[in-house]
């Protein structure tokens, strides 16, 4: 295999490092074009906004495949991992694309091409600090909205919410109740509940299909994700199942948020579901076997199953080692064809404000934001 | 000097212009007993009701006369104003229709005039090719809110072609916009039809196009100034804008899509034609509407094409929403600055429809018809048409595409003596106002966007410093 492009080196390296291993996957994009800037021997404008158009274009392209990187495991034989399996890549191709415009957009005046460049090298700087520091902007301006004593309804296993909830638990000493989605298949809603009751906050987990019950028997009073990005007419794409939770809580007049940074935001307007992009979901491993796995887990820890807690790694829900596991397996012939969308599209309709580090926003103000940008 | 009437104003002498000419101040009444003023009220009915039915004549309002500026220089002009003012009140439209057949919650928008005999149009000042257009537009035989400003467009660019400033003008500019634009304007609004915003916007451009102009340029110079400006401004602002519409569009055309179009729009028309030439498998679904049946010229044009057309009324149209449909196009008239589109009578329904049915509804038109009224029904601002067509149920007779086939020989009608029945009046209207609700989205050259967005287009076109983007909030 010939030498991958120095974009995708720093990508992975970003994504592997314990350091940088938790910052956004979009920050991370932006910071390697940073270093595409740096290291450019382009002579005009043009020529380095070619070089970062190709960046872009080719870490969308490693995200869109999931991301196989070679490495070594840890008994030293070569794996193939793939870091970005069964996410979205909506985030990081529109962080990507508001980095361009944002940076070439005040370029045109200098014509010396090296102040130019030093030019666009600090203002991209500021926005991969702004982005960076995107998250914490949140907290502070929509921690407001979270009351002494409410019950929160979350979804997925977003950053953002996580850092809003944490603040105004730990920081804003507020007390309340957070009640979460499981999140099938990957188990992000049960992996953020450990953070939440980490920090102290009374955690309540459930199926994602309780939805509805709990969300009228309990009666909570907002719901609360993430995105992965935001359209311009105001929807949001995020983890699938969000559609219906919108759904879910405007009939029964339970307020929306939506806590998503402003590089989210994309120019896509998907008129409803079936005008989403194609996602590719990874349907079967190199072996040719599902990656979703059905499993009764209720006769599994009737079993006694699940009883040694194991460190799960991955995304996908793949047949563990112990516990018996493999007879609580449904096992489907081939005939039976399972679909499993990635990420769905909540239309503006079902959403009441958005969080971004720009302010607290109508959907309505997103297109705005975007005409301003892209005129 | 103080009571001045209406009739009287305009051959008043030009010095004694004190108050302005539409205010009238009614003579002292006489303090009158019951009986007298019951017959005074007897006599007004009597000589209302005899005027009436000799048929036109002052029995109605005429229109009060505009206010001009002292023109000094020049008494040509005037006097040509003057005689387009006496022509403006001759032949006073509301007569056209009494009192009884005009229904009362639409009394007060303008009703259709009379086309005028072309060939007896006496006035010098009037250009016979402002008499021709005016009659194109009052017959319908342009419709449409792209072909109406382009063909005004055209008219204009050959009047000034034509033009000469007179000698012994002070400002070129002030004479064009007095003895040539304004009046050929003000005669196709309130003689022929009152006008679409597209034209509005366009004749708005025009007048600032000669604002602009230096004081100082020759005639010729600037007369090609203003040219080349009205063919930029048909080029940019209708032709380049439709193909990037057409464009924008496009990439919400999937295969096996039915598409359902309403009416005939020339940007639907042209996205449907490219989108279909780029090899996109879709069928269309035609919805057309009486009295002015224009779906049969989209049913024409996309049929020949080569796409599978469908072709039904109004009536037909829950049957196939719930069914079939898969997206709407629509086309627009104008577009209102809080997102609501003023389109042909029947949009709406369509647009409610589907809205209920869950499907998008995206609305296609181009920037220069966005007006920055805003609108919320469709009673307030609207135009009415001949009831007479509404009477006339022969699809073969009605329908601009059919007005030149010859008077064909007429049926007997239900409804053929309904000026005579009490309590029926006829309602023609011609445009309605679809809430920004019913709209998933606006289709433009910026860009698909959603109908809120509408007011931040108008925005961004009115010229001011360039604001900086969505990172404003911190401190740089």
């Amino acid at each position: 295999m010939t030498t991958p492009h120095p974009a995708i080196t720093d990508l992975t390296t970003h994504l592997l490092t314990p350091q940088t291993k938790r910052i956004p996957l979009p920050v991370a994009a932006i910071r390697v074009l940073l270093s595409t800037i740096r290291r450019s021997r382009a002579e005009t404008m043009m020529g380095l906004q070619a070089e970062l158009r190709e960046a872009s274009d080719v870490m969308v392209d490693f995200a869109k495949r999931g991301g196989p990187v070679e490495t070594t495991n840890d008994d030293g034989i070569k794996v193939t991992r793939y870091l970005l399996a069964n996410r979205s890549h909506t985030a990081l191709t529109s962080g990507t694309h508001l980095f361009l415009k944002y940076v070439t957009r005040a370029s045109l005046e200098t014509p010396d091409f090296t102040l130019c460049k030093s030019q666009v090298l600090e203002r991209g700087t500021r926005f991969a600090e702004f982005s960076l520091a995107a998250r914490d902007r949140i907290a502070s301006t929509a921690s407001n909205f979270i009351r002494e004593g409410s019950t929160i309804l979350t979804h997925g296993r977003s950053s953002v919410v996580e850092a809003l909830l944490l603040r105004a638990a730990t920081v804003e000493k507020k007390r309340f109740k957070v009640i979460v989605l499981e999140g099938r298949p990957d188990a992000g809603g049960a992996k953020s509940a450990k953070t939440y009751d980490a920090a102290g906050i009374p955690t309540v987990l459930i199926l994602d299909s309780a939805m509805g019950y709990i969300a009228e028997r309990t009666r909570i009073d907002m719901v609360l994700v993430g995105a992965e990005g935001v359209a311009e007419n105001g929807g949001v794409v995020n983890k699938v199942g969000t559609f219906a939770l919108g759904i879910v809580a405007k009939e029964l007049g339970v307020p929306f948020y939506v806590a998503a940074e402003s590089y989210k935001f994309t120019r896509m307007f998907p008129l409803n579901n079936a005008d989403l992009p194609e996602v590719k979901s990874e349907e079967e491993d190199g072996a040719g076997l599902r990656l979703i796995k059905f499993l009764d887990t209720l006769s599994w820890s009737g079993d006694g199953g699940g009883k040694s807690s194991e460190a799960q790694d991955g995304s996908s829900n793949n047949s563990g080692s112990g516990g018996g596991l493999e007879k609580y397996l449904v096992d489907l012939p081939k005939s039976i064809s399972v679909e499993n969308p990635p990420c769905d599209f909540t239309p503006a309709k079902y959403i009441t404000l958005l969080f971004t580090d720009l302010g607290v926003l109508t959907p309505s103000a997103v297109s705005d934001e975007l005409i301003r940008l892209y005129q | 000097m103080d009571s001045t009437t209406p009739t009287n104003a305009a051959e008043a002498p030009k010095k004694e212009k004190k108050k302005p000419d539409n205010i009238v101040i009614p003579p002292k009444k006489p303090k009158l007993s019951k009986a007298e003023r019951r017959e005074l009220q007897e006599r007004q009915r009597a000589a209302k009701a005899a005027a009436q039915t000799d048929g036109g004549g002052d029995a109605g309002k005429p229109k009060p006369p505009k206010i001009e500026k002292k023109e000094k220089t020049s008494t040509a002009p005037d006097e040509s104003k003057r005689k387009l003012k006496e022509e403006v009140k001759k032949e006073d439209p509301t007569e056209n229709e009494t009192a009884d057949e005009v229904v009362a919650l639409f009394s007060h928008l303008p009703r259709p005039k009379p086309p005028i005999d072309i060939h007896s149009v006496s006035n010098p000042s009037i250009h016979p090719v402002i008499t021709t257009l005016g009659h194109l537009y009052s017959t319908h035989t342009l419709l449409g809110g792209n072909t109406r400003c382009r063909a005004m467009l055209q008219t204009f660019a050959l009047l000034l072609q034509s033009y000469e400033p007179p000698q012994t003008s002070r400002d070129y500019r002030h004479d064009l916009d007095h003895s040539l634009l304004k009046p050929a304007f003000q005669y196709w609004t309130a003689q022929c039809r009152p006008h679409s915003v597209s034209m509005g916007n366009a004749f708005s451009f025009l007048k600032l196009a000669v604002a602009n102009l230096d004081r100082d340029l020759e005639w010729s110079e600037a007369r090609q100034i203003l040219l080349e400006s009205t063919e930029a401004y048909v080029n940019e602002r209708i032709e380049y804008a439709g193909k990037a519409v057409s464009r924008h569009a496009a990439s919400k055309i999937q295969e096996g899509d039915v598409i359902l179009v309403f009416g005939r729009s020339e940007v639907v028309n042209r996205l449907l034609l490219d989108a279909h030439r780029d090899g996109k498998k879709f069928r269309v679904i035609v919805v057309d509407s009486r009295p002015l049946l224009e779906g049969r010229d989209t049913l024409q044009i996309l049929s020949r094409a080569g796409i599978s057309c469908t072709y039904v009324l109004l009536n037909a149209l829950s049957y196939l929403m719930m069914r079939e449909v898969t997206k709407v196009f629509l086309g627009a008239s104008a577009l209102m600055s809080n997102g609501s589109v003023l389109s042909r009578v029947g949009t709406a329904c369509v647009a409610l429809l589907a809205q209920s049915n869950h499907i998008p509804v995206l609305v296609c038109c181009e920037t220069y018809k966005i007006c920055n009224r805003v609108q919320l029904e469709s009673i307030t601002g609207n135009e009415l048409g001949d009831a007479n067509d509404v009477a006339c149920t022969d699809c073969e007779r009605v329908g601009p595409s059919n007005r030149w086939s010859g008077e064909k020989e007429k049926k007997e009608e239900v409804l053929d003596d309904w000026k005579n029945q009490p309590n029926l009046k006829l309602l023609n209207l011609l445009y309605d106002l679809t809430p920004s609700d019913f709209v998933t989205g606006v289709v433009t050259e910026v860009g698909i966007l959603p109908p809120t967005s509408v007011a931040v287009l108008l925005r961004e076109m009115s010229p001011q410093e360039n604001n900086d983007s969505a990172f404003k909030g911190t401190d740089y």
